[in-house]
């Protein structure tokens, strides 16, 4: 389905009578399709966080329109639905667990929504084997790692069954080992599940695995397309004082050196492959 | 230095104690201490402390767990029981000054510390045997019919439930700002209690900011998860009261036929 989250020219500000700071975001569109794996890239304080929130109703436009799955977010009363269709993990994992024992916390969401005990047990099973922490279900959640925690957290969203989640810096408390885990559950779930995908972030090498990838800077789009398009434009981004993944960052220098290369590589494999053709 | 609490500390098993449902376990516990405070003698306290003691036996739970609650609260006893050694009427057995010894005192002394002991352990039983969520949980369940006088007993719960969730990780973030502020230099283990309290204060501040910052989070977090307070909500936890839940409360029902029987039958040692 296309244009699933629709973001139409939006603008934002946290305090609406202040006229000195300007929008938060300011005049943004956005479209994300169903099943889409989309990261979000920029600065902090280039709105993305506030973007997030856009999307599953925590706030509310200034101007323009968000519509989720056809649903207009400013409308009075469709907060609950909305928020049943794109679930929202935050940053800090401690901050968002709500019961001691995993499972319980898992079923909170189900609990909210007010479905069948029967039901909520098997959803929150499901979801716990879905991010791989069934075999913890019994476990309180403070003698868990960031990552383990991270996962119950996003276990916790999609025993509610939403179609789209957005994850707003997953990472960016875990050490690389949870980060890893985060990556490989948020990617099971998009491929295995067909869950759309908005992971904002500003690790380079996590936007590189996504489908597409939307750079943001100072509440506009700075620029959008697959991660290959995007940071091929290596001068844009680093005039914005913007990252490109380290493997690419190393072909880059090295074509500037003078060293032929067809295109850039995205990663360290692609790397490695085009040194070889280079060397040999 | 905050590990040790031992206190209201949930010890998973798998014991007919930790089975019993939780709604039942408290009102066992309620009908305990009350049991407790009517025995009149030492057969029927004894009776009592046999039977929570049998209890404490079928939990499976290393005795030394329940040695350690009562290590904390050893103090209070020891301070009743003497307080009580003088206050006894009658015939005096030794006299130190002013301060007399009676028999009836000696037995006011041991009924008082058999009591807060007996009771301490009955308590930890059922915090060592039922997990918090459980225990909030059955409290909500319990407390429902208060609702009719506008009580808010869901929130209740789930101020507690929060709270005893958020417990550890006060915990460990005030052993990091202990940490902290130590390595910059902050003393906080000499001096006198006025100096140590005052060192306290750089502890306790960032400790506040940041439970009202992890406080505004997870409301946001619950908004997130479609969080709109008690009403229209389901749990995933039924419970039920199952055969074990009876065997417990024929056994109540006899140890307190015991009791009564005691009471009327054998002279009363306190009043």
């Amino acid at each position: 389905m296309k244009d699933f989250i629709k973001v139409e020219n939006v603008s934002f500000r946290y305090d609406s009578n202040d006229t000195v700071n300007k929008y938060v975001l300011n005049d943004i569109s956005l479209n994300i399709n169903k099943g889409e794996f989309v990261a979000l890239l920029g600065h902090n304080g280039c709105g993305k966080s506030t973007m997030a929130k856009l999307l599953n109703a925590m706030l509310l436009p200034e101007k323009g329109k968000v519509f989720v799955n056809g649903l207009d977010t400013s409308e009075p009363d469709v907060s609950y639905d909305v928020r049943k269709t794109v679930g929202l993990v935050l940053q800090n994992p401690d901050n968002q667990l709500v019961a001691s024992i995993v499972e319980e916390d898992v079923a909170f969401g189900p609990e909210n929504l007010g479905i069948e005990p029967d039901e909520i047990r098997r959803r929150v099973d499901e979801a716990l084997k879905a991010v791989d922490m069934y075999e913890y279900r019994a476990h309180a959640p403070y003698k868990l790692s960031g990552g383990q925690k991270q996962r119950v957290a996003i276990a916790g969203i999609i025993a509610m069954q939403p179609q789209c989640l957005v994850l707003d810096e997953p990472t960016a408390m875990l050490d690389p080992k949870g980060r890893d885990e985060v990556m490989a559950t948020i990617k099971k779930l998009n491929r295995e599940k067909g869950i759309t995908i908005v992971l904002i972030t500003h690790y380079m090498d996590e936007a590189v695995q996504a489908d597409r990838v939307v750079v943001m800077d100072s509440g506009k789009i700075l620029t959008q397309g697959s991660p290959r398009e995007v940071f091929s434009e290596v001068e844009l981004l680093k005039r914005h004082r913007l990252d490109v993944p380290q493997a690419t960052e190393l072909m880059y220098r090295l074509v500037g050196m003078g060293f032929p290369a067809e295109s850039l590589p995205l990663d360290e494999d692609e790397c490695i492959d085009r040194l070889s053709k280079i060397l040999k | 230095m905050l590990k040790d609490v031992t206190l209201g500390q949930f010890l998973p098993g798998v014991s007919p104690i930790h089975r019993l449902d939780p709604r039942a376990k408290i009102l066992f516990l309620i009908a305990l201490i009350v049991f407790i405070f009517i025995t009149s003698n030492y057969i029927s306290l004894a009776l009592v402390a046999a039977f929570i003691v049998a209890l404490v036996f079928m939990t499976r739970i290393p005795v030394k767990m329940y040695l350690k609650s009562m290590k904390m609260i050893l103090f209070i006893v020891l301070f009743t029981g003497i307080i009580n050694l003088f206050y006894g009427r009658g015939e005096p057995l030794v006299k130190i000054g002013f301060l007399q010894i009676t028999e009836a005192g000696i037995n006011n002394a041991v009924f008082v510390a058999v009591r807060i002991a007996v009771l301490i352990l009955a308590s930890s039983m059922l915090t060592f045997t039922t997990s918090p969520t459980d225990l909030t949980d059955a409290l909500e369940r319990l407390l429902k019919p208060l609702t009719v006088f506008h009580i808010k007993v869901h929130e209740i719960a789930m101020m507690m439930t929060i709270a005893l969730r958020f417990v550890p990780t006060l915990l460990e973030e005030t052993d990091k700002i202990m940490s902290a502020q130590k390595a910059r230099g902050a003393d906080m283990e000499s001096g006198n209690l006025i100096k140590r309290i005052k060192a306290l204060i750089p502890v306790l501040i960032p400790l506040f900011v940041s439970a009202f910052r992890r406080a505004e989070e997870l409301a946001t977090a619950m908004e997130c998860r479609c969080y709109q307070g008690g009403s229209g909500r389901t749990r995933m936890k039924r419970l039920h009261f199952g055969k074990a839940d009876l065997y417990g409360l024929a056994a109540c029902l006899l140890v307190l036929c015991g009791v009564i029987i005691c009471n009327i039958f054998l002279p009363a040692t306190v009043r």
